[in-house]
């Protein structure tokens, strides 16, 4: 529920929380609850790992090296996705591309190889990343 | 409104699919996950089985192996294996209104839908969480024991196994040819017993007068009986203890709606986990409490959380705060809980201080120790305890764990490596 409020003569606007059905309790009123970024970044709690980005490959996408990546499992890959890759026994950030009887693994810096495999049942992907934290 | 059927979810070799999820150079090997202190092996992968190695084998013995055939030894990662464990439960818990957590890696839910519903909960599994998980559905908590057993032993089943689809016949024979001691709940000591009465299969049990079988025996083997009929009667109460886990869950009489009365519960619930680690003389380092509400209620909830002790102990103080600051935040208000439990997992031996040993004067502490035994063998068991119950255990630096992975879900420190090269 989202309401304004005038507050001192400055508009303010206040994130409240839900309300249940009954008698409302009027200290409810007051309770505005601060934005929770754990709720707002993660659709999928149990689903969503967070992993530690080493290495400068991905830099053309804005994950640097020492970010920290937020990885959905329960989202599906689709071509252009930024996904966790098992690649040679360890996972590894890169931008997926589907073309036409081929899949690839892109890094965006051009100092790195593309990965090509035959298709999408070849690679073990972890789950899709959603958000980056980056220190600035 | 029928009742659903029942259905038994578990992970295969839970420690090791932990494991596997963060390092992938373990897929496909053989893998075993040791006690505390890299004593015995807790649990195996499929590969290792395959190798011949025993449950609670001693590491030790098995280096040779690990030398010719790259067995590879994982410590226990107890605090890595809570986490997982509460995701996996809230994950099943979304395929069914109701749900009942057997152990940290086990739970029973009401099922529709037969096999097909079943792989729907170990695709789940799989794509959410990594976790593969085998699914037994029959119409009662013992059947479905069974049917997750037969899912497991036989691939063709991929790891779902509902016996409503069973052909005509062949549960009757399925019990007439496996012994009682197979049984869930059932011990070795009564499957002697059961012999003197002529019944060995089963069959035979199933086919008992349950009315005989709870004047011979008990009330728990005679609900065995019922269940063996495909009648759901087992609640899932009591204290329960494992090779490396100890339960404590009990059903409420009024149901509990309110955060203040679930952290009487939860006080109440640890301090009989805390009386049962020191019977067993044991301390613990990971916790995981959860409710639930009821099979039939409306409104459905069944949260759980992980905590991660922070020492070995089994000071009931400690376990009390823990337990009551971590579920009763949880609950959704204006809900109907009718069920809550504990598990304490992370066991070692209590007063094991290998490392310890030379700096602390032994007379002294042995004194202290005794002294602390007879105010409760006298005043019953938690009547005293240190308020620091770590230092009669070792800290977690001098306990062998050489092959710990990192707490890579719980720490941020610990976070895991996405490569970027």
């Amino acid at each position: 529920m989202l309401a304004r409020v005038a507050a001192s003569g400055v508009d303010e606007l206040w994130l409240l929380g839900t309300v249940p059905a009954g008698y409302p309790s009027p200290a409810q009123d007051y309770g505005a609850e601060r934005i929770d970024l754990t709720r707002q970044l993660i659709k999928d709690p149990s689903a969503t790992f967070l992993f530690r980005v080493v290495g400068d490959s991905m830099e053309g996408a804005g994950i640097y090296d020492g970010d920290v990546l937020l990885i959905d499992r329960s989202i599906e890959p689709s071509s252009s996705a930024v996904v966790l890759a098992s690649i040679d026994g360890e996972y590894t950030v890169k931008r997926l591309h589907r073309g036409d009887g081929f899949v690839e693994l892109r890094p965006e810096n051009p100092r790195y190889p593309v990965i090509r495999v035959d298709g999408l049942s070849e690679l073990v992907i972890f789950g899709v990343v959603t958000y980056c934290i980056h220190h600035v | 409104m029928s009742r659903p059927a029942v259905a038994l979810v578990d992970a295969n070799a839970f420690y090791v699919s932990c494991e596997r999820l963060f390092d992938p150079r373990l897929e496909g090997r053989p893998v075993v996950v040791l006690s505390n202190n890299d004593g015995c092996v807790v649990a195996r992968s499929a590969e290792a089985k395959q190798l011949g190695v025993p449950m609670g084998e001693p590491w030790f013995k098995l280096q040779a192996t690990a030398d010719r055939h790259g067995l590879i030894a994982r410590s226990s990662n107890y605090e890595l294996y809570g986490d997982l464990s509460v995701r996996l439960m809230e994950v099943i818990g979304r395929y069914s209104a109701w749900q009942e957590v057997y152990s940290i890696d086990e739970s029973f839910i009401g099922l529709n839908g037969g096999a097909a519903a079943g792989r729907a909960i170990r695709d789940g599994a799989r794509r959410l969480l990594g976790i593969p998980v085998s699914v037994g559905i029959a119409t009662s908590k013992t059947l479905a024991k069974l049917a997750n057993k037969h899912a497991k032993a036989h691939p063709a089943f991929e790891g779902v196994c509902d016996l409503a689809e069973a052909p005509p016949g062949w549960l009757d024979n399925y019990l007439a040819t496996h012994s009682v001691v197979d049984l869930w709940g059932v011990a070795g000591r009564t499957t002697r017993r059961l012999a003197g009465y002529g019944i060995h299969s089963m069959k035979d049990l199933r086919d008992a007068d349950d009315r005989q079988i709870r004047r011979w025996f008990s009330v728990v083997l005679a609900r065995t009986v019922r269940e063996l009929r495909g009648e759901h009667c087992i609640p899932l109460e009591g204290p329960r203890a494992t090779r490396d886990q100890l339960i404590y869950s009990r059903s409420f009489s009024t149901p509990i709606t309110d955060a203040d009365r679930m952290a009487q519960v939860m006080a109440v619930y640890a301090q009989n986990a805390a009386q049962r680690l020191r019977r067993h003389g044991l301390v613990a380092k990971t916790m995981t409490a959860w409710c639930s509400t009821s099979w039939y209620g409306a409104a459905q909830d069944h949260p759980s959380v992980a905590v991660s002790l922070p020492t070995h102990t089994d000071d009931p103080i400690e376990l009390v705060r823990a337990a009551t600051a971590a579920l009763p935040p949880r609950l959704t208000p204006d809900t109907r809980y009718v069920r809550a439990g504990i598990v304490v997992t992370d066991l070692v031996p209590r007063g094991s201080q290998p490392y310890l040993e030379p700096f602390v004067p032994l007379s002294e502490r042995r004194r202290l120790g005794d002294t602390m035994q007879a105010v409760e063998d006298r005043f019953g068991p938690g009547t005293l305890g240190l308020g620091r119950a770590g230092l009669r255990t070792p800290p977690e630096w001098a306990m062998r764990r050489q092959m710990l992975t990192p707490h890579y879900t719980t720490r941020w420190e610990h976070l895991p490596v996405a490569r970027a090269a």
